[in-house]
């Protein structure tokens, strides 16, 4: 009998942490809309207009976190994410402009070898060689940075082509952002694929205990540096994004993306340690950042304040997370 | 009536929902070596944190010289005169073995500076006392195991310790390390200091012991004096039914070689030739550091060879990396059980499919149903406790995490299994059932390599005995002609 109970807290316990993040986004919007309430008499943040607002700046950064929360699974991290989507954006948007463009598809897949490139010099760099990810990630993310710097020499690309418009811009029956639909269905496709296959097995086992993966058979390095580049591949498709819904470039796209995704992995469940949480967590943490912000912005708090809590936000995550982990052991 | 420097009276420690000692009663005499033993979860840590004052007993009182204290605190507990010894060594490695001695106790002097000088002066009387060769300018991470323990020993004792608690002092040691340690435990207790032995080798606690106090479930079984046990008594005190044999070895019908290593040469291994038949159970025997694990590493592809060649079910082989040897029917169930052999944080049924997944997958996907008989069906044959197949292996006690090692390599279907220190760690009556294991495993046609220090489970379980030195192959033995004397005279 005191097994069963236990095991039924426990299970509530489970739940409440791997939702943790939903419980949030719920308890901000209740707070929020009565706040809208109060404050103006009128609803202004429980709309389809806000939430569509919502879904569009979460889209862009949420697609980069699905790489950061799947290295953090495998026990890695990269901090290049966020520069390196600047510079495969700044690249693209430089060639889109140019005066005798090549054509726009040949550029977006230059634009996805970059990245492929940072994404493989990380890659080789920790994987393979044994370089901690902080230090070779860092070192990237300023090479990037810098490149995207010396290309555009730090000045803003406005009017992306057309073609592209859709991708941050459209909407489905004119009402849902077309990049909250992609979002959603990567989100979909990232989590069975982690928690449904092998290659998703084995990389929770790598982050879990990359020694005792070894030992059981399983490519390390090769996981390893995979995730690597499935972090290139969706960095780089986030600023496509991205591009496309600023319908601009410059060197502050994705700026802080990788350390967002982090926060929004961590928020979501994702452990720092590695080989625990789930993907889909992330994409609620994501969204939980972003209605904070989007409320704190209605009620017409100083947007420099919102760094402040965001780094509240993250110490508290992280401080439950270790509360937890402490409480088990 | 014995004089007693240390009488616990009716000890009880109570954890939410458990009861992890219950009335237990000791006496230590004065000036003897008072064993504790008993299998893991019997209460044997508890009882130590209580005299340590990490824990507070729930019930009970502790006298120590016929007065009765209450060790609030581990600083208590080390001003009353009780050193704890803890099972891990617990060193600062950059530092000093003089730094070390005074860690967290430095000689200051007049002016309230470090007094480094008289710290390095009083660690050599201390060093030269025992009959040391222990250097104290030396840094404590270039000295051996056994001269770590040491040192930590040293560290513990202070100028009013009574009592010395030693917690599985042996856990890391070989067997000539362990002279040397035991000689320093009785030199200690020639000074008058009263030694508790925590052990799981039962042959030290023979050795050493004057009393031995069984541990059962958290309750005291019996203190006796070491002449009134034997062995086989003691086992059966501590596991509280028959034991049966400890090594159940039975008959198997020996087949052709299917492991033929010729020559290898590589990394500190030199020349290295022997031959392991189908259904043999192969024991490599050696002290720490003599090329043991690294011969294994050698032949499933972990490491490299520079010469010679391996033959598998009679084809020459040479695996590049260690998941080639898996493919070809070979494992391995590491030395290091708690990171290398298992994924802590996962559970019980995620860790048995680790190795063989795809056969749980179906169309891609991993079948759940699927994996889930597979890890029940292992927890069945092999008895495994566990509350659950969602269990995280890390809440399991050794014994039990390595039954899942061993499952993840029986549901490959692993036809010559590599067991590198397969009992390290694991108490007695859970180390009965890994031997058991290993017996079925050899009855239905898989071949045993096996690597251990400990000398009697070798001579118990091995068809044949390959000893080892500095990476050389000293000699074998039959089952017949190897005792413990013959191993020993080879492995220096």
């Amino acid at each position: 009998m005191d097994t069963t109970k236990r095991s039924a807290k426990s299970v509530i316990a489970a739940l409440a942490k791997d939702w943790m993040s939903v419980v949030g986004i719920i308890l901000l919007l209740i707070v929020f809309t009565i706040l809208s309430q109060v404050k103006f008499g009128e609803q202004y943040f429980l709309t389809w207009s806000n939430f569509k607002n919502i879904l569009l700046q979460t889209s862009a950064i949420a697609i980069v976190a699905i790489g950061q929360s799947i290295l953090l699974l495998g026990g890695n991290f990269d901090l290049s994410l966020g520069r390196m989507l600047c510079l495969t954006s700044c690249v693209g948007a430089t060639l889109m402009k140019a005066e005798n463009p090549m054509p726009l598809g040949i550029i977006i897949i230059l634009m996805f070898v970059i990245g492929l490139c940072v994404g493989s010099i990380n890659g080789i760099m920790v994987a393979v060689i044994g370089v901690p990810a902080m230090i070779a990630t860092l070192g990237t993310q300023y090479i990037c940075y810098g490149l995207a710097k010396l290309i555009t020499q730090a000045v803003p690309i406005p009017k992306m082509p057309s073609q592209i418009a859709w991708l941050g811009r459209g909407y489905i029956f004119g009402q849902i952002p077309v990049c909250a639909v992609i979002m959603v269905v990567l989100y979909a496709i990232a989590q069975f694929i982690t928690t449904k296959t092998k290659v998703g097995r084995n990389i929770y086992a790598v982050g879990g205990s990359k020694e005792a993966a070894f030992f059981s058979g399983i490519n390390v390095k090769k996981y390893h540096f995979g995730t690597f580049i499935l972090g290139s591949i969706l960095s780089t498709f986030g600023g496509l994004v991205l591009m496309s819904r600023l319908n601009s470039v410059a060197v502050t796209n994705g700026q802080n993306y990788e350390f967002d995704g982090v926060i929004s992995s961590i928020i979501g469940g994702v452990s720092l340690a590695g080989g625990k949480g789930r993907v889909i967590g992330t994409m609620f943490g994501a969204l939980f950042l972003n209605i904070l912000f989007n409320g704190f912005s209605q009620m017409g708090i100083d947007p420099f304040v919102q760094d402040v809590l965001k780094g509240i936000v993250l110490v508290l995550a992280v401080t439950l997370d270790v509360i937890g982990n402490v409480k088990k052991s | 009536m014995a004089d007693y420097i240390l009488e616990l009276k009716n000890i009880s420690k109570v954890f939410p929902g458990v009861k992890a000692l219950d009335d237990v009663s000791v006496s230590i005499e004065r000036g003897t070596i008072h064993g504790l033993v008993g299998e893991n979860g019997a209460g044997k840590s508890t009882l130590i944190k209580i005299l340590a004052g990490i824990y507070q007993p729930s019930e009970g009182r502790i006298f120590m010289n016929g007065k009765e204290e209450h060790f609030a605190t581990p600083i208590e507990a080390r001003h009353t005169g009780i050193a704890v010894v803890h099972q891990e060594i617990k060193l600062a490695e950059p530092l000093t073995v003089a730094e070390n001695m005074f860690l967290g106790n430095v000689l200051t002097d007049a002016s309230g500076l470090v007094d480094w000088k008289g710290m390095r002066r009083r660690a050599q009387e201390i060093v030269n006392d025992l009959g040391m060769d222990i250097d104290v300018n030396a840094q404590v991470s270039s000295l051996t195991v056994a001269k770590k323990q040491i040192v930590e020993i040293m560290h513990a004792i202070n100028a009013n310790s009574q009592v010395l608690v030693m917690d599985e002092p042996s856990a890391v040691l070989t067997d000539r390390e362990l002279e040397v340690m035991f000689r320093i435990v009785r030199q200690l207790r020639e000074k008058g200091i009263t030694i508790i032995y925590i052990s799981h080798r039962l042959d030290e606690v023979f050795d050493l012991c004057n009393n031995v106090t069984v541990l059962r479930d958290g309750q005291m079984i019996d203190t006796l004096p070491i002449e009134a046990v034997n062995r086989e008594k003691l086992i059966n005190l501590m596991v509280g039914r028959e034991m049966g044999q400890e090594y159940p070895k039975e008959k198997v019908e020996i087949g052709d070689t299917i492991l033929k290593v010729e020559g290898l040469c590589g990394g500190m291994l030199k020349d290295i030739s022997f031959e392991v038949k189908h259904g043999e159970i192969f024991g490599i025997s050696g002290l720490v550091g003599a090329g043991r694990t690294e011969l294994a590493r050698a032949i499933l592809g972990i490491d490299r060879i520079e010469k010679g060649t391996i033959e598998v079910r009679g084809r020459k082989v040479r695996y590049h990396n260690f998941r080639q040897a898996i493919k070809d029917g070979l494992g391995l169930i590491p030395e290091d059980r708690k990171l290398q052999g298992l994924v802590q944080i996962m559970t019980v049924e995620k860790n048995t499919t680790l190795v063989a997944l795809d056969k749980v997958i179906r169309s891609g996907v991993i079948n759940k149903k699927l994996e889930a008989e597979a890890a029940q069906d292992y927890v069945n044959k092999l008895h495994t406790m566990t509350p659950s197949i969602d269990t995280q292996v890390q809440f399991l006690s050794g014994g039990n995490q390595q039954k899942v090692v061993i499952s993840k390599w029986l549901f490959q279907n692993s036809e010559i299994l590599f067991l590198d220190e397969p009992t390290r760690g694991i108490d007695v009556g859970a180390k009965a059932e890994i031997y058991r294991l290993m017996t079925d495993m050899v009855k239905t046609g898989k071949t045993v390599v096996m690597i251990s220090s400990e000398m009697p489970e070798l001579l118990g379980m091995c068809d044949r005995i390959m000893v080892m030195h500095e990476g050389h192959k000293m000699g074998e033995l039959s089952r017949d002609e190897a005792t413990q004397e013959k191993i020993m005279a080879m492995c220096v």
